[in-house]
């Protein structure tokens, strides 16, 4: 229970340093929203009063205030979870547009990362076991090979080759609005996988090698381990050896699990980006075009949180099946 | 029951390199053996051997009333394995799954067996003064070295196997504990009449526990017999460097005389020829031409002479 406190008042920590930091640098940046909006304004005939008091109004807020005043404003509306309204598209909270945008980046990022883990940790389990056959070595050398190319090179790849060589799967969105209406439906949710297939697959494909090597060298590891001899010395059925070898060598693949789960989520703006999907890391990529100031701030600490929250997730898993770590009620 | 363990002729390798060569030795039913022999000498590679483990390239491992281990298949071995002869490894070795309790892998053992009843773990372990519900409901990181030995016998037996191996049972172990688990095989194997084989790099240990003794060197049995009569009248060079290398209690300490160079290892053993001989201080010229052969329980041409 206090592991878990802990975890929360860490949690919390960092949200603040991460958000704090990210308010100062977005402020840095070249380019500033409200200027441009209001030397737009006067550019179409307004006067320099008419446009200031017509800028005011539109942010909510005075232009050219002093930062840090804007600084505890924000804080003041994020312990309220207001994450303030956007700039760009004017008066749509960036909660709305920021929270429209998570659950199709999770499960971009969910799929990608489970597909990947599957696939590598069994090819994983097959390369140690093989490991000094033919396919142990071509599986090994797959792995690294892919290992080293980045998710967007494998996307900017399966979408020249999957949707315009051959027109199999759609360049972008995430359903087709004409056809189907979004509910809890078979043809909805057959359209939604259908869309997905690419974007997941781009992380899947770009990070399954990492995985794949991990548990080569786990189990390998593993392989050595005096139990497992003891377990054969017993006369154990093979399965149970198998049971044993497995669950001991994926053990220290979880918390890699889980960092990588926060290096998707902030990589999935290439992949979104690829394949124009509306998740939270195209809505990135369009407010820093756009200088949205309040809707990149929201983004962030949303990345933030889920990375958090990942890491939080696997600590607790870790406590429930590795007894090691498990400590006496 | 009647299950001895005759080895014959056996030749256990790594690659192409003998870690056990032609080694013959009689476990009569109902005794305890210790084999003795430096690090590298090839007892843990035969005391593995005579669960058919490992790559056995000619001789036999032939357990009365079971079978010849260096011909069974693998189905065949996985059965006899832990129901017929146990086994049970170096108290620092971890012998046990770290992410199971002791109970769960009782529970897969028996389920690998066909055996629905395990009950008998609990007497057994009563009998070792462990208290069973507490270490069936515990893992390995919470039971004290003592406590995994004495876990590790449990598993050896709890399907009423005949023969029992221990490989360094006491290594790693402080005094005490290490006398507690000498007294509990010794117990464990009268109370059971097994057939025990006890491996060990400490005379020490041989002398209190077993009553005949096998000494190895460079992968050979170089001398066997009681336990007695090797201790008191040592034969080959080796055994005699052996028991001069251990300190007494009283006395002067450089009473004890180390062996002086190093065991050979898998790569260095001589090909031809007696093992030991570089080692030797009554080397002769035919110790470098031929191997001495095993005459009266022992491998040595100079003992060979003075007999004749």
């Amino acid at each position: 229970m206090w592991r878990i406190a802990g975890h929360l008042t860490r949690g919390l920590a960092m949200i603040w340093a991460v958000t704090t930091f990210t308010f100062v640098l977005i402020r840095l940046m070249p380019g500033d929203p409200v200027q441009v909006q209001y030397e737009r304004l006067i550019a179409q005939g307004m006067t320099p009063d008419q446009a200031e008091s017509a800028t005011a109004i539109t942010y909510g807020f005075v232009p050219h205030g002093p930062m840090w005043k804007q600084y505890l404003e924000y804080m003041w509306g994020l312990a309220h979870l207001d994450l303030g309204v956007s700039v760009e598209s004017q008066g749509v909270p960036v909660a709305d547009r920021v929270f429209g945008a998570l659950p199709w980046t999770v499960l971009l990022v969910l799929s990608g990362i489970l597909i990947s883990f599957l696939i590598g940790v069994v090819l994983g389990v097959v390369a140690a076991m093989r490991r000094s056959t033919m396919v142990g070595h071509g599986l090994s050398i797959a792995g690294s090979l892919l290992h080293g190319v980045p998710p967007f090179v494998i996307g900017i790849v399966l979408a020249a080759l999957f949707t315009r060589r051959w027109r199999w799967f759609p360049s972008g969105g995430h359903f087709n609005g004409d056809e189907v209406s979004p509910g809890f439906y078979y043809d909805f949710i057959g359209d939604v996988a259908y869309h997905a297939v690419l974007p997941a697959a781009s992380f899947a494909v770009a990070s399954y090698g990492g995985w794949l090597l991990a548990m080569r060298s786990s189990v390998a590891s593993v392989l050595g381990d005096d139990f497992l001899l003891a377990a054969e010395l017993r006369g154990l059925r093979p399965f149970m050896r198998f049971r044993y070898l497995a669950r001991n060598a994926i053990l220290p693949l979880f918390t890699v699990l889980a960092i990588s789960f926060g290096l998707v989520f902030g990589g999935s703006i290439f992949i979104e980006r690829i394949f124009n999907y509306p998740g939270l890391g195209m809505l990135l990529y369009q407010s820093i075009g756009a200088r949205d100031f309040s809707m990149m701030s929201g983004a962030f600490l949303l990345i933030t949180a889920a990375v958090i929250v990942a890491n939080i997730l696997a600590d607790v898993l870790y406590t429930v099946i590795d007894p090691r770590v498990r400590r006496q009620a | 029951m009647n299950m001895g363990v005759t080895i014959a002729g056996l030749t256990v390798t790594y690659g192409d390199l003998p870690a056990v060569k032609d080694v013959s030795l009689r476990l009569e039913d109902g005794t305890i053996t210790g084999l003795v022999g430096e690090s590298g000498s090839g007892k843990s590679t035969l005391a593995l051997s005579l669960l058919g483990h490992g790559n056995i390239a000619s001789g036999s491992v032939f357990i009365d009333g079971v079978g010849d281990m260096s011909k069974m298949d693998k189905g065949a071995l996985r059965a006899v394995r832990g129901a017929k002869i146990g086994y049970v490894f170096q108290a620092a070795q971890n012998s046990l799954n770290p992410l199971l309790t002791v109970g769960k892998q009782l529970l897969d053992l028996a389920k690998s067996h066909g055996v629905r009843d395990v009950r008998g773990a609990h007497p057994l372990l009563r009998r070792m003064g462990l208290d069973p519900d507490r270490v069936l409901n515990s893992y390995q990181h919470e039971l004290s070295g003592g406590m995994r030995q004495r876990v590790g016998i449990m598993f050896a037996l709890v399907l009423n196997a005949h023969v029992l191996v221990l490989d360094e049972p006491t290594t790693a172990l402080d005094m005490i504990t290490q006398a507690n688990i000498l007294q509990i095989v010794r117990e464990v194997h009268a109370d059971r009449g097994l057939t025990t084989l006890i491996v060990t790099h400490d005379v020490g240990v041989v002398a209190e526990v077993a009553s005949r003794v096998a000494v190895m060197y460079g992968g050979r049995i170089v001398e066997c017999g009681s336990t007695k009569e090797v201790l008191a009248n040592p034969r080959h060079p080796y055994t005699r460097g052996l028991i001069n290398a251990i300190p007494r209690l009283t006395g002067p300490v450089d009473v004890a005389k180390p062996l002086p160079g190093t065991p050979p290892t898998l790569g260095t053993i001589p090909a031809v020829g007696c093992v030991f001989r570089a080692r030797c201080p009554i080397r002769m010229d035919v110790c470098s031409a031929q191997e001495p052969e095993m005459i009266d329980d022992v491998a040595c041409h100079a003992v060979g002479v003075t007999a004749k």
